[in-house]
């Protein structure tokens, strides 16, 4: 068999365990009644706390660190280091204040970068507009 | 194009992560909030971290008694004649603002064998292990371990008997741990050097067990970064 | 409205020299729990934020260490240290925790930290 060939049945079986049962809703924002205590439970829990979930093997990996990533990890401690935070409140913004859907859905160290931004608009040491304005600034470097 | 004229990357060669964390890293020394010397050091600290003071503090243990009592009774007084300081090293002198300063060291016997893991997020005992590895932080390893502890080793290669109590300790709160393995058969007369050499990261977080002749962690997949970080 | 202050200085004041958890030392008063003791994991609110994993609520463990005095981190996450109280490392059996774990290994135990106020004599 060729390579071509067991790259792409590995694919696929990686692909369909991606399917999911779809319920699609015809509309949003239940009424109360529509929604039982344990789905208020589900929707409300704390998406880091994961202990005991169903989950498949996979292969285990190591990974090579993003410039980003180092840097992300550095300027969370330093902003703890300077007192703008502990690790504690970063934790619960960045694991749990995120939501489940960036919870799962982003890079491990994408809500590290994402939390330490807010927590400077969050405590008003820079206004959105300003954050707004440097991503803007940033981002025309690289025209 | 004139010689002196440098392409620029396209935009879409630059990420989103790497525009923010230029733009907070920015914007927090713009608005004093720590200067670049203090980013500086603290990548400088970490540039020193690493397994080998762990596996040097296991090593010891095996010789001593005295000192494997130390290790289970009081981790960052232990930690201190492997050269590790919780509270004093960092930059902080009031230790790692995310690893805290209570090492826990677990010790094997014949009869328990322990792991680590921190299911709600990857609290590791970086001061004297150095970076997690990948596939401690996934959601994967943190849903399973827990509920699955001897699939998920077997899958790490480990297998142990049933006459073995298996401990997962979840790592949920400011404590920070290694497992202490016990001595391997084949290792009489060793040096503490020679011992140290094969406790390895994989061995001190408890998903493998020490052998004489494996000096390093089994090989997986590294997955590779688009900008590498190299030091 | 003003906006608020923050004291950057408050931990570092705290715990120079010292570290944390060392520096809430003393601060929690006496230890309701002992090494032993067989406690209960209440099953309380986990709204906005717990360290009190859900797979332990409602179970049964055993006091295996007291291990430091800290605010839990659900006060510690809005920066309310104030209220410290005892950390308790307990041992659970893993028989207990997992319907389907199996009988051959039923000596295989886990061990977690919760504090005073997410437990209750067993």
């Amino acid at each position: 068999m060729s390579s071509a060939t067991r790259d792409r049945v590995l694919g696929h079986l990686n692909y369909v365990g991606m399917l999911q049962p779809a319920i699609h809703k015809e509309t949003h924002a239940p009424a109360p009644d529509e929604i039982t205590n344990e789905q208020y439970r589900a929707y409300t829990r704390p998406a880091h706390d994961v202990g005991g979930e169903h989950d498949v093997p996979i292969p285990w990996e190591e990974k090579e660190e993003e410039v980003w990533e180092h840097n992300t990890f550095v300027t969370c401690e330093v902003l703890a280091w300077r007192g703008v935070w502990t690790a504690e409140e970063r934790r619960r913004r960045q694991n749990v204040d995120v939501g489940q859907t960036q919870y799962l859905g982003l890079p491990y160290y994408g809500r590290w970068l994402l939390t330490a931004a807010l927590i400077l608009v969050d405590k008003q040491f820079v206004t959105l507009t300003e954050l707004h304005e440097k991503i803007d600034e940033v981002k025309k470097r690289y025209e | 194009m004139s010689k002196n004229h440098k392409a620029a990357p396209m935009v879409d060669e630059v990420s989103e992560f790497e525009v923010l964390e230029l733009a907070v890293r920015e914007l927090a020394i713009e608005k004093g909030l720590f200067t670049q010397e203090d980013h500086n050091a603290w990548t400088e600290y970490m540039h020193t971290l690493g397994p080998v003071p762990a596996a040097r503090l296991v090593a010891k243990a095996w010789l001593d008694p005295e000192y494997k009592k130390l290790c289970i009774e009081d981790g960052p007084k232990a930690s201190l004649e492997v050269g590790i300081d919780w509270v004093n090293q960092m930059p902080t002198k009031f230790g790692t603002p995310s690893d805290y300063c209570n090492l826990r060291v677990m010790a094997d016997s014949p009869n328990v064998k322990h792991v680590v893991v921190c299911t709600l997020c990857s609290c590791y005992p970086r001061p004297i292990l150095g970076q997690s590895p990948e596939w401690y932080r996934t959601p994967n390893y943190r849903r399973r371990l827990v509920r699955w502890p001897r699939q998920v080793l077997a899958e790490f290669g480990l297998q142990l008997s049933e006459e073995v109590e298996v401990r997962v300790v979840d790592s949920n709160q400011k404590t920070r741990y290694i497992v202490m393995p016990e001595r391997p058969e084949g290792t009489e007369g060793w040096t503490e050097d020679q011992l140290t050499e094969i406790v390895t990261r994989d061995c001190l977080i408890g998903v493998a067990l020490p052998k004489p002749g494996k000096t390093s962690n089994d090989k997986r997949y590294v997955r590779p970064a688009v900008n590498p970080y190299g030091h | 409205m003003s906006k608020p202050h923050y004291d950057l200085e408050h931990h570092a004041k705290k715990a120079t020299g010292i570290g944390d958890p060392q520096c809430f030392k003393g601060e929690a008063g006496k230890a309701k729990f002992k090494v032993g003791d067989k406690v209960k994991v209440r099953d309380i609110s986990d709204l906005f934020y717990t360290r009190t994993p859900m797979y332990t609520r409602g179970l049964e463990a055993t006091v295996v260490r007291l291990v430091y005095e800290s605010p839990p981190a659900e006060d510690e996450a809005w920066d309310n240290t104030e209220n410290v109280e005892w950390m308790y490392s307990v041992l659970f059996k893993q028989k207990d925790l997992w319907p389907e774990y199996s009988d051959t290994f039923s000596q295989d135990t886990l061990e977690t930290e919760i504090p005073e106020h997410g437990l209750e004599p067993a």
